[in-house]
């Protein structure tokens, strides 16, 4: 969800100055505590914890980073934060069980319903549904491409990826990948698409114009689980949650080869990269901790207590 | 240059799962009453395969079959079977080189019997019997028992599963059903991803290939002996209170049941 920049350069006329400063934010959500909590990315200290609904799980920044979507998945709702002000600004209905969404360069929510086999693309500032689009069993990850072209979803039952026209809301192509696919996300001008499967215990690249998977390797990790993924801003690095096995991997996104990998909490499943590529945190849902991993060095430097089954991330900076 | 974009083409006829391929109609053949848990579990495994089915192309039905008309059939892609061991023997030996999956018995037996074709979908009678000692080591005084699948299970996407069923059927998911609905669900796997209805090809990928999302944790595959290796929850009260292999356990999964055939 790092659209600033990208909108920067697409939409010239658009002043600098309608972004307010960053303000280094993390937001967490606790899946069982029903809370979101709020660090300073700065200092690693909570700042406080917001009680806006039950079951946060998918989380994410407006384009113009002012505001905080959070799927509140036993409301069925989308639950809406002032970044600045961390006031509570209200729900939108999302649906039957919103799990996770990601936002388009126009603002458009897209999100996963789990329980009902339907992706459901929203509009934030009137609160309306635009179109509810049939997907396989058991919805789950949500990617947005970098152009707002198309947007992928996984079916973690139904194994596939599911490749949606923004213009006409329809989907264009299926992709089979290993079992239990969850993860996505989109290099920097969208040319390929990554995908994590949870059971499979697989990583693919996707070539977004043939979709059809160009490369795929089964992670060498123990135990793991691969889940969450980012790739780093110059395209070469990719970090991949592994679940049970507890540890960030680190890939060559190109050739997909193992190169390190970085003890974090248990069960890790959300990840969120700083804008400059030098921070990785993760949500890491047995421990109830946020680790800070150093990417340089690859090593944690800090794990934050927060509340209980962390799931995922969004950073403003 | 010209060499990376060669080996991506191949790369991508490799891999490449056809998006709009021709629809295949697959047929899947059904010994065992038409009502209960297993027949409950077979028609959500259909229903479910038929979804996946919407997107890659392909269309399930299933067809019932007389015990005594299996050894007749001609053209199988597979065969599943709720009923008695014996049943359940004479169906897979009646059909070399054909999938046949046992829905409903736990028999060490049809293990140990290392029939080629035959899947056995629920735990075995040892795989409980090891589980309930894994727990009773610990626990002494539990009047616990084994069960494959419980409807209150809710790990692994598990509550997912179990809410799908019930909101279907109007009635909770219990070992058979939960086997009926796996048997089916690995079969649509097999067939999306080989492309292919062939009773044979199915039982080659199944055998080796497969990892399986039970929605019970790990990928699951068979032993040698056709049995899914699983997990197991152990239940007291009607509450489940572990899954075994109780954590810590050495050899995981195959601290549980039979593992090969004798030589």
């Amino acid at each position: 969800m790092k659209l600033k920049q990208l909108l920067l350069s697409s939409l010239v006329f658009v002043s600098a100055s309608a972004w307010a400063d960053p303000t280094y934010r993390l937001f967490v959500t606790n899946e069982k505590s029903n809370s979101v909590s709020v660090i300073d990315s700065r200092t690693g200290k909570v700042e406080t914890t917001l009680n806006i609904g039950d079951r946060p799980r998918g989380i994410g920044l407006s384009p113009d980073q002012k505001t905080l979507y959070v799927a509140l998945s036993e409301e069925n709702a989308i639950g809406m934060v002032d970044v600045q002000t961390l006031e509570f600004l209200g729900k939108l209905d999302a649906g039957d069980d919103p799990e996770t969404f990601d936002v388009h360069p126009n603002g458009n929510l897209y999100l996963s319903n789990e329980d009902d086999a339907k992706a459901t693309v929203l509009n934030p500032s009137t609160g309306k549904v635009i179109k509810e689009i049939r997907v396989g069993l058991e919805p789950e990850g949500v990617a947005v491409s970098p152009t707002g072209e198309i947007a992928l979803v996984t079916s973690e039952s139904t194994n596939m990826v599911h490749v949606i026209d923004t213009k006409e809301y329809k989907v264009i192509a299926n992709i089979l990948v290993a079992a239990r696919p969850r993860g996505l996300a989109f290099n920097s001008d969208g040319s390929m698409a990554y995908v994590s499967s949870e059971i499979g215990n697989e990583l693919a690249i996707i070539d977004t114009k043939t979709f059809t998977i160009t490369k795929k390797v089964v992670l060498d990790i123990p135990k793991s689980k691969p889940m969450a993924i980012k790739i780093s801003p110059d395209d070469q690095t990719l970090y991949l949650t592994t679940g049970r096995a507890a540890k960030v991997a680190i890939l060559d996104a190109k050739t997909l080869e193992l190169k390190a990998t970085v003890e974090v909490g248990k069960r890790v499943w959300g990840a969120e990269l700083s804008r400059d590529g030098s921070t990785l945190y993760t949500a890491n849902g047995v421990s109830d901790t946020v680790s800070v991993v150093d990417t340089a060095t690859q090593k944690t430097t800090m794990n934050i207590n927060v509340g209980k089954k962390p799931w995922g991330l969004a950073l403003d900076d | 240059m010209i060499k990376v974009k060669v080996w991506a083409a191949a790369a991508a006829l490799i891999w490449t799962q056809t998006v709009f391929a021709e629809v295949l109609d697959v047929t899947i053949h059904y010994v065992g009453p038409t009502e209960g848990s297993a027949w409950l579990g077979v028609q959500q495994g259909i229903s479910e395969a038929n979804l996946q089915g919407e997107f890659l192309g392909q269309t399930y039905t299933i067809k019932q079959v007389k015990a005594d008309g299996v050894a007749g059939l001609e053209n199988v892609s597979a065969v599943l079977v709720a009923g008695d061991v014996s049943t359940i023997e004479n169906a897979a030996s009646s059909l070399s080189d054909i999938p046949v999956f046992n829905l409903s018995a736990d028999d060490d037996a049809l293990r140990a019997a290392c029939l080629p074709n035959l899947l056995n979908i629920p735990a075995s009678q040892q795989m409980k019997q090891d589980a309930s000692k894994q727990w009773l080591a610990k626990n002494p005084e539990s009047t616990a028992h084994i069960q494959g699948w419980h409807e209150d299970f809710k790990k692994f996407a598990a509550s997912q599963l179990n809410s799908r069923f019930t909101k279907s059927h109007g009635t909770i998911m219990d070992d058979t059903a939960w086997s009926g609905w796996a048997a089916v669900k690995m079969i649509s796997d097999t067939v999306a991803r080989t492309q292919s209805d062939d009773g044979t090809k199915i039982l080659d990928y199944l055998k080796n290939d497969i990892t399986f999302d039970g929605q019970k944790g790990a990928g699951a595959t068979f032993r040698e002996t056709g049995q899914l290796r699983q997990l197991v929850l152990v239940v007291e009260n009607n509450k489940i209170v572990a899954e075994a292999p109780l954590r810590g356990v050495k050899g995981g999964l195959d601290s549980l049941g039979l593992l090969s055939c004798k030589k």
